[in-house]
C-alpha cells in the first residue's frame, strides 16, 4: 500500500514537471482558426520552398492577416514528387507544386474565402480527377501513419508542439512506473524488430545490454544511412527529432544507460542542424541532461557525424567511427551488447526503431502487434524512389504487397513506362520482378525472395534499366565502398565487378556467369562483415530473376535494354527526322552532320553515346539500335 | 667438403665464394635519405623475362595506398607503349607537389625542393583546438578543420595530432579512410552528382560524364583555376528529384540532363567571368 502511495507520489511529480515544460503560447496553432501547413523539407526546400513561403507571408502582410493566419514549416509531408506543398487548414486542402505566383490567389480564395483553386488542385493520375482535401489523395489514404503521424503537422524546430500532442508522455509514464524490466517486457511483447535491415528483436537486444556488467552502458542510434536510394531516417531526423530523442531516453532508461550517441550522416545537414536543436530545447526544458522530470535521473545525448563511409552503417564499424577510429568492422564473435563503444556494454538501434518506441508506450504491446504479420509487427516505412509516379515516404502496415505500395499508393509507373522490377534493400538486397508484386513485404519473405528488407529503401526500374548495368552499379558501390579490411569482401567484390563489366562489355562467357555465382557464395561465406555478406545479393537476384537478360549480354552479345554503351549505337530514322538541327547543336562532339530541314546522320567514329540526342529529339528520331545486329540476326536464324 | 673449426660448425670462406661475390659490389655503409620530404614518385610497371608485365592488378596497391594516388583500370588488351621515364619525370616536377601527395613517402624525386607545404591561417584553426579541448572526437575535429580551410590542409592534420597526442599516422589514416574528407584544396564551385540508385537509373552517369567532358577534369578532380571541382556522392537523399546535382552546401539542381549540365557550367563560367 505505501509502495503504491510512493509511486503516486512520484507519476505526478513527474506528471507536473512534464506539464511545467511546456510553454504552450509556443506551440504552433494554439488560438488561431487558419492554418496553412509548408513542407519545408529538405525536397521541398530544393524545388523553391522558400520562394512560396515568402510569398505567402507577405501576401498575408499586403492582406494584415498575419495575426489570425498561421504559417508554420513543417517537416516533410511525404509527397516529395509533387513539391512544394502546402496545406490550408481547417479544411485541409491540399496543393502540390506550387510557385510563388499562385500564392495571392490562394490566399483570396481558400483563406479569405471558403473556396479552393481548381487549376491548381493535385490530379489524380490515374484519372485525371481533381482531389481537393490532403486525406483523400490515394498517396496519403494508402498509409498507415504511426512513426510519421505527426510529420507534416507539426514545426520540428519548436520542442512544444510536439509536447502539446502527446509528446514525451511516453517517458513520462515510464519514469513514473519506474520499472526499466517492464518497458523490456513491454517492447519485446510488442515485438519490435530492428528497421535497420537484419531485424533483430529489439527487446531481446535491451535485455542483453542491460544483463551485460559494464563500468557505463551506452546507447546509440544509428542514423549512417548509407544506403542509396533510401531516406526514411533523415525523414524522421528533420521532421521529428523529437520522436527520436523520446525513443532514445526510454530505451537508456530501460537498459541503464547515462549516456548516448547519435551517429548520422554528413550529406544531411538539415538533419543535423535540427537534431541538435532538438536537444537543445529539450536540455532547457529538462527533458535531457542531468534531472530529467525532476526524477534525478541523468542522460545525455552527443551527435556524432559520419563522414561519408557506408561501411559505417555496421554497428562495429559506426562504434570505431564514434572512438575516432578507420571505421573497420570486427568480428562479431564479440557482441556489441557486451564490449561495444569503448569496451562497454552498448545498445545500437537504427533511428526508426527508436521512433516506434514512444508509440508503443503510448498505446501498448498490443495495438502495436495488431499491425503487421506473424514474424514483422508494426509498421515500415519505405521511399520509394525511381520510375514510380509518386517518389516520397510511404509507410504501411508490415505484410503489405509490393503491389500496394508501388501501385496503389505509388501510383503506379510513370506514364507509357512498364513494370520491370524493384529494388528492395540498397546495395545489400536484390531485384525482384513482377511475379513478385503481390508477395506481402516482412523480414522472412523478403529473404526468401534473395533481397532484404534493408533500410526500406525501394526503387522501382522499368524497361530502360539494363538490369546487368544496375548490378554493376551497385557492385561498383560495394567495391568502392569495402573497407579493405578482409580479402573476400574487398577482392571479390573487385573480380565480380571486372566479370560484370566484362559482360557489360560485350565480352563475357558463360564460363563468366558460372564464376559469378562461384565468387557470390565465396563472398558470402568469407566476409567478416555484413557489407561483403549481403554485397553479391544484387547479382545473384540479378541471375535468378533475370538470367535472360544477362545471357542476352554473354551469347548474343546484345543489351536488351540498350543501356550498355559497347552493345549499342545511335543512328536517326530517317522517316522520323526532319531535319530540326536539335541534336545538331547539343552535339558535344560534333558527331552530327546535315543541313537544317535535311536528314541528319551520325558518325559513329566521333559518338561517345551520350545520349544527348536522343534526348533533345522531340520527335523520336534517334533510336538506339544493337551495335552488332548481323551476330543477333545469324542467332535468330 | 665444407672446412669445420674445432667445434665442427660450418665455416664459410670470406673471399672467392659465389655469396662473396655478389655482395662486395655492394655498398653497406649506412646512408641518410637525401631528401625526407614530401615530393611525386613515379610508378613503373615491372616486366618479367618473357618481357611480359608481372603486375595481374590485383589493386592491393591501390587499396593500400594512404593517399589514394594509384587508380587500377580494368584494361583486357594493355598496350605496351614504351615508356620515356624522363618526359614522365619532367611532367611530374611540372605538376606542383606539396599537397599532391600527403605521405611523408620515402619516395624522393630529388631536384626540386619537393617539401612545399603551403602556409595556412592558423587563426581559423582556433575553434577546431577549442573543439578538441572540449573533448570533441578526431572525425568531428576533422569535420571542423574541413569546415575551416575546405580541405584539410596537412599543416592542419599535424596540429591536430599534436594536440590530441595522437601519431600523425593515426590521423592521417582516418582522414584518409572516409570518402568526404578533402586532402587537396577544392575549387570555389563543388559539384555534386549524386549517384544513388534512383539518380543512377534516372542516369545520373551521363550527367556526371557531361560535367566530366565540360569541365575536362576526371571525377574528383579540380579545374587549375581552382573553379570548380567535381565529384559523385553515394545518395543526398533527395530521390523524387532524380537525377539530383548539388552545387556548393545550399542549391540543389532536380531532374538533370546531360546538356542542362553543360548549361549549368556555361552558366557558373559566365558568372565568374
Amino acid at each position: 500500500m505505501a509502495a503504491a502511495r510512493t509511486g503516486t507520489a512520484r507519476q505526478t511529480r513527474i506528471k507536473k514537471a512534464l506539464k511545467a515544460a511546456l510553454r504552450p503560447e509556443l506551440a504552433t496553432g494554439s488560438d488561431k482558426s487558419v492554418k496553412i501547413r509548408v513542407c519545408a523539407g529538405s525536397t521541398c526546400n530544393a524545388t523553391g520552398r522558400a520562394a512560396v513561403s515568402d510569398a505567402l507571408a507577405k501576401e498575408l502582410d499586403k492582406r494584415s492577416l498575419s495575426d489570425t493566419v498561421e504559417v508554420v514549416l513543417t517537416g516533410c509531408h511525404g509527397l516529395c514528387q509533387e513539391g512544394p506543398i502546402a496545406v490550408v487548414h481547417p479544411k485541409g486542402v491540399f496543393y502540390p507544386r506550387l510557385k510563388a505566383r499562385d500564392m495571392a490567389e490562394i490566399v483570396e480564395t481558400s483563406v479569405v474565402g471558403d473556396d479552393v483553386v481548381e487549376r491548381l488542385l493535385y490530379r489524380d493520375p490515374a484519372t485525371g480527377e481533381a482531389i481537393a482535401l490532403e486525406k483523400d489523395v490515394p498517396f496519403y489514404a494508402g498509409q498507415t501513419r504511426v512513426v510519421r503521424k505527426l510529420n507534416g503537422t507539426i514545426d520540428p524546430t519548436s520542442i512544444d508542439d510536439y509536447l502539446s500532442r502527446g509528446g514525451y508522455a511516453a517517458l513520462a509514464k515510464v519514469l513514473g512506473e519506474d520499472a526499466p524490466e517492464a518497458v523490456i517486457d513491454l517492447v519485446e511483447a510488442a515485438g519490435l524488430r530492428g528497421r535497420g535491415g537484419a531485424g533483430f528483436p529489439t527487446g531481446t537486444k535491451w535485455r542483453y545490454c542491460r544483463a551485460n556488467p559494464g563500468e557505463k552502458h551506452y546507447i546509440i542510434a544509428n542514423g549512417d544511412e548509407g544506403d542509396p536510394g533510401a531516406f526514411m531516417d533523415r525523414a524522421i531526423l528533420e521532421d521529428n527529432p523529437h520522436s527520436l530523442v523520446e525513443g532514445m531516453l526510454i530505451g537508456a532508461f530501460a537498459i541503464g544507460a547515462d549516456e548516448g550517441y547519435v551517429y548520422v550522416r554528413h550529406e544531411y545537414p538539415l538533419a543535423v542542424s535540427r537534431l541538435r536543436h532538438a536537444l537543445e530545447q529539450a536540455r532547457e526544458r529538462g527533458l535531457l541532461g542531468e534531472d530529467i522530470l525532476g526524477t534525478g535521473w541523468k542522460f545525455d545525448l552527443k551527435i556524432n557525424q559520419g563522414a561519408g563511409a557506408f561501411v559505417c552503417g555496421e554497428s562495429t564499424a559506426l562504434t570505431a567511427s564514434i572512438e575516432g577510429h578507420r571505421g573497420m568492422p570486427r568480428g562479431k564473435h564479440i557482441r556489441t551488447v557486451a564490449h561495444g563503444l569503448w569496451q562497454q556494454p552498448t545498445d545500437l538501434n537504427n533511428v526508426e526503431t527508436f521512433a516506434n518506441v514512444p508509440w508503443i508506450v503510448t498505446n501498448g504491446a498490443d495495438a502495436f502487434r495488431a499491425l503487421g504479420t506473424e514474424g514483422s509487427k508494426g509498421t515500415k516505412i519505405f521511399s520509394l524512389a525511381g520510375k514510380a509516379r509518386n517518389s516520397g515516404l510511404v509507410e504501411v502496415p508490415m505484410g503489405a504487397t509490393l503491389r500496394e505500395v508501388i501501385f496503389d499508393v505509388g501510383g503506379g509507373m510513370q506514364e507509357g513506362r512498364e513494370f520491370k522490377a524493384v529494388q528492395l534493400g540498397g546495395p545489400s538486397g536484390g531485384c525482384l520482378p513482377a511475379e513478385l508484386l503481390d508477395t506481402p513485404i516482412d523480414f522472412e519473405n523478403l529473404t526468401r525472395y534473395g533481397s532484404m528488407m534493408g533500410s526500406g529503401g525501394m526503387v522501382v526500374v522499368d524497361d530502360t534499366t539494363c538490369m546487368v548495368d544496375f548490378a554493376k552499379f551497385f557492385f561498383e558501390f560495394t567495391a568502392q565502398e569495402s573497407c579493405g579490411k578482409c580479402v573476400p569482401c574487398r577482392i571479390g567484390t573487385q573480380r565480380v565487378l571486372e566479370i560484370l563489366e566484362r559482360i557489360a562489355a560485350g565480352e563475357g562467357t558463360e564460363h563468366d556467369v558460372e564464376l559469378l555465382e562461384q565468387l557470390s557464395d565465396d563472398i558470402i561465406e568469407g566476409s567478416l562483415c555484413q557489407l561483403g555478406g549481403s554485397a553479391p545479393n544484387p547479382v545473384l537476384t540479378t541471375l535468378r530473376y533475370f538470367r535472360d537478360e544477362v545471357m542476352a549480354h554473354v551469347v548474343e552479345k546484345r543489351c536488351p535494354a540498350k543501356v550498355c554503351r559497347p552493345l549499342i549505337k545511335y543512328t536517326i530514322d530517317p522517316d522520323a527526322c526532319n531535319g530540326c538541327h536539335a541534336c545538331f547543336g547539343a552535339c558535344p562532339t560534333n558527331a552530327i552532320s546535315g543541313e537544317r530541314k535535311q536528314l541528319h546522320t551520325i558518325d559513329q567514329k566521333l559518338c561517345i553515346k551520350c545520349d544527348t540526342c536522343r534526348q533533345v529529339c522531340k520527335f523520336d528520331a534517334v533510336p538506339v539500335v544493337d551495335a552488332q545486329p548481323a551476330l543477333v540476326e545469324g542467332r535468330a536464324q | 667438403m665444407p672446412k669445420r673449426d674445432e667445434r665442427g660448425t660450418t665455416v664459410t670462406e670470406p673471399k672467392g665464394s659465389a655469396l662473396y661475390e655478389v655482395l662486395k659490389g655492394i655498398d653497406f655503409e649506412r646512408r641518410e635519405l637525401v631528401d625526407k620530404s614530401r615530393g611525386v614518385g613515379l610508378f613503373d610497371l615491372v616486366k618479367d623475362k618473357g618481357g611480359s608485365y608481372k603486375c595481374y592488378a590485383c589493386t592491393l596497391c591501390e587499396r593500400t595506398c594512404p593517399v589514394d594516388c594509384i587508380e587500377i583500370d580494368y584494361c583486357p588488351e594493355f598496350e605496351e607503349l614504351p615508356f620515356d621515364r624522363e618526359a614522365e619525370r619532367a611532367l611530374a616536377l611540372a605538376t606542383l607537389p606539396g599537397e599532391s601527395c600527403g605521405a611523408n613517402a620515402a619516395c624522393v624525386m630529388g631536384e626540386k625542393p619537393a617539401g612545399f607545404v603551403p602556409e595556412i591561417d592558423m587563426k581559423l584553426f582556433d575553434p577546431v583546438v577549442a573543439g578538441i579541448r572540449g573533448g570533441t572526437g578526431l572525425v568531428e575535429a576533422l569535420h571542423a578543420t574541413q569546415d575551416a580551410y575546405g580541405y584539410l590542409p596537412r599543416m592542419a592534420l599535424e596540429e591536430i595530432a599534436g594536440e590530441m597526442h595522437l601519431p600523425f599516422s593515426r590521423v592521417f589514416g582516418v582522414a584518409s579512410f572516409y570518402a568526404q574528407f578533402r586532402l587537396t584544396p577544392v575549387g570555389k564551385h563543388v559539384i555534386s552528382v549524386c549517384m544513388g540508385t534512383a539518380c543512377h537509373v534516372a542516369g545520373a552517369p551521363l550527367v556526371a560524364e557531361a560535367f566530366s567532358q565540360e569541365l575536362d577534369i576526371p571525377v574528383g578532380g579540380t579545374t587549375p583555376d581552382l573553379l570548380f571541382t567535381l565529384e559523385t556522392v553515394n545518395c543526398i537523399g533527395a530521390c523524387a528529384l532524380a537525377p539530383a546535382v548539388r552545387v556548393g552546401e545550399e542549391v540543389t539542381h532536380a531532374r538533370m540532363t546531360p546538356q542542362a549540365a553543360r548549361k549549368l557550367v556555361a552558366q557558373l563560367r559566365k558568372k565568374e567571368a
